[in-house]
């Protein structure tokens, strides 16, 4: 063993910290990768808008329940606006979540990565269908198929949410560091 | 089990074409009589539409009519004509009239069928005058009115007309008016005095207001159109509509001889029975052969199921809470029309001048549907009566308002007969008054 083969303990640390290091680099690189690509200023565009859909699907349900107990045309009314506007405002925060999921390799990495995307797809394609099924006239724009629709699409949207959740706000998906 | 899958979803295509095969191989003279077949009910995420683009007639061209018949325009470029009215001296009240455009957007859909209706009533680019009446005078007998002047300006869409002695009634969409009348004139000035307001705004879906008097003068009947297709603007917006109304000619008070008509047009008397006939326009958006339009005698009191139910006791699935008290006694109509045809006119023919097989009956015009995929209606038809009842299939007289490529050259409305005995048609989208005589 010559000299210069052995490994002082300067250069042990040396090599220690550059690992180190490297880890790091790695990490920052997955972070970097779970930016948001369809963002203006840096801030995405999906979380600007995925709130829309929410409330709007959500308080759907609320005002098909009360067209249900009441037969007052008011709340079929309501849900009608409600659905048609979070189908609109959801399928453009859908474009815009997408193009995100399919330009980085880290969000796709995550685990609850394709379960939102794919609940997302399944909420706006059931919102979608109880848009139309809403503009039937009177009662049946609601009981039974809008209103089981209305449920359908809240069950799936918690699911698909949970996962958006735990997407940023466990792996900071979309997060800069500051 | 992909197999199993893939027979499934074939299965269901299969379902799916037979059904939309089925509503549109229907044989729509099924439903021409008194025991129309009534399909079951069907909704749709995309209800079959099919509309016709409004392309007006070319010079010279004309309606085909039914052999024997011959047809010219007694009067052109008014300003859509929806009904008539034959004054004793026999000049002729063309009503030019307007939706009062007071039904707001409510829902998203509403948006889409505003737009579908400025397609179907020829665009929404004609501000033209309208909202009156005009007088047509063909002096001299030739079929052609060379005098044409403004009669009634600056009405609120009115429909029906009625004279009796001197006194002029016009049936506006939100009241009855009265004018002095004097034979002969060609313009009205006196200001005109209301009788009693009928319900027009806010919404105002079936804004027509047909007009009849009793034979013995004392008597107004006026059809008030439902505020919707089906209860869909709430219950509250339908009070005392769908109705065909009693008003006293002298004090204006009024009651509601009958019920549960959606739309109900074209009110006249039945020569032979006496009897107060009405054509009427039945629901949408239960499928492209239901609910057929019908005519029918209207009794005292009667009620005839909307928006509960449809010909008798076939219950509406929209319409909720149900009263299975008023459907219980709900009147099966007379003899249907088929399905979206749209009757807006009818005329009893009691002259001889047409030839004898028109004698007796009724002419219907079909304003022509838009709610299925085939159109059906966009003609004038004959139902032959015997004993004050309807007693053969409807014919057609006046066709071929569609052209070719399903474009709409003009669209029947209101019919009269004039004091020569020739059938008047009122054309809104070809802003014509058609003139059918016997062939020469």
């Amino acid at each position: 063993m010559s000299r210069h083969d052995a490994i002082s303990p300067r250069d042990a640390v040396f090599r220690q910290d550059a690992a180190a290091r490297a880890a790091v680099a790695a990490r920052e690189d997955l972070r970097d990768d779970l930016r948001a690509t369809a963002s203006i200023a840096g801030l995405p565009i999906h979380a600007m808008l995925v709130p829309v859909p929410i409330v709007c699907f959500v308080g759907a349900l609320l005002t098909d329940i009360t067209y249900w107990r009441t037969a007052e045309m008011m709340w079929s009314d309501f849900s009608a606006w409600l659905i048609t506007v979070g189908v609109v405002i959801g399928w453009l925060a859908a474009l815009a979540g997408i193009i995100d999921f399919a330009s980085s390799r880290g969000l796709r990495a995550l685990a609850s990565g394709w379960p939102h995307v794919i609940g997302g797809v399944v909420v706006l394609v059931l919102a979608s269908f109880n848009m139309l099924v809403h503009t039937h006239d009177a009662w049946t724009s609601v009981v039974p198929w809008g209103l089981g629709l209305s449920v359908a699409t809240v069950i799936v949207l918690i699911f698909s949410g949970w996962m958006g959740w735990a997407m940023v706000y466990r792996h900071g998906a979309a997060v800069v560091k500051p | 089990m992909r197999r199993g899958q893939l027979l499934a979803a074939a299965a269901a295509t299969c379902v799916l074409a037979a059904g939309a095969w089925a509503a549109e191989s229907f044989d729509t003279s099924r439903q021409i009589g008194p025991n129309p077949e009534l399909p079951e009910p069907q909704q749709y995420l995309f209800p079959p539409m099919h509309l016709a683009s409004v392309v007006g007639w070319k010079s010279g061209e004309v309606p085909t009519v039914a052999s024997g018949l011959a047809v010219k325009p007694l009067a052109t470029g008014l300003q859509h004509p929806r009904s008539l009215y034959v004054l004793p001296n026999g000049d002729v009240l063309v009503v030019e009239s307007k939706s009062p455009g007071t039904e707001g957007i409510k829902r998203p859909k509403d948006f889409v069928m505003g737009m579908i209706e400025k397609m179907v009533t020829g665009g929404g680019g004609n501000s033209a005058p309208s909202n009156r009446i005009t007088l047509l005078r063909d002096a001299d007998g030739d079929g052609v009115a060379e005098v044409q002047t403004v009669f009634l300006d600056h009405l609120s869409s009115p429909f029906g007309v009625a004279l009796v002695g001197s006194d002029l009634y016009v049936a506006n969409t939100d009241s009855i008016m009265r004018y002095h009348y004097t034979p002969g004139e060609t313009t009205i000035t006196d200001p005109g005095t209301p009788l009693v307001a009928l319900p027009g705004g806010p919404i105002d879906h079936h804004w027509t207001k047909s007009l009849v008097a009793s034979p013995d003068g004392r008597l107004l009947y006026v059809g008030v159109g439902s505020n919707s297709n089906i209860t869909e603007n709430g219950m509250e917006a339908e009070k005392n509509r769908a109705a065909i109304w009693e008003v006293d000619r002298e004090s204006g008070r009024w009651r509601l001889f009958a019920t549960g008509l959606r739309n109900p047009n074209g009110l006249s008397w039945q020569p032979e029975s006496g009897a107060l006939w009405a054509v009427i326009n039945e629901r949408d958006e239960l499928g492209p052969n239901l609910v057929p339009d019908y005519m029918t005698s209207v009794k005292d009191g009667g009620f005839y199921g909307w928006p509960y139910s449809y010909y008798g006791q076939h219950l509406d699935p929209r319409v909720q809470p149900q009263r299975p008290d008023l459907v219980a006694k709900a009147t099966v109509p007379d003899y249907a029309l088929s399905s979206h045809v749209a009757p807006l006119g009818l005329a009893f023919y009691t002259a001889d001048a047409l030839p004898a097989k028109y004698h007796g009956g009724a002419f219907v015009g079909e304003h022509g549907s838009w709610d299925r995929g085939t159109f059906n209606g966009y003609k004038v038809v004959y139902v032959p009566f015997s004993a004050g009842m309807p007693s053969g299939k409807a014919e057609d007289v006046v066709t071929g308002f569609l052209n070719a490529d399903g474009e709409a050259r003009g669209r029947p409305v209101g019919l009269a007969v004039d004091h020569t005995g020739a059938l008047l048609v009122a054309d809104d989208v070809g802003n014509t008054v058609w003139r059918v005589t016997a062939a020469p």
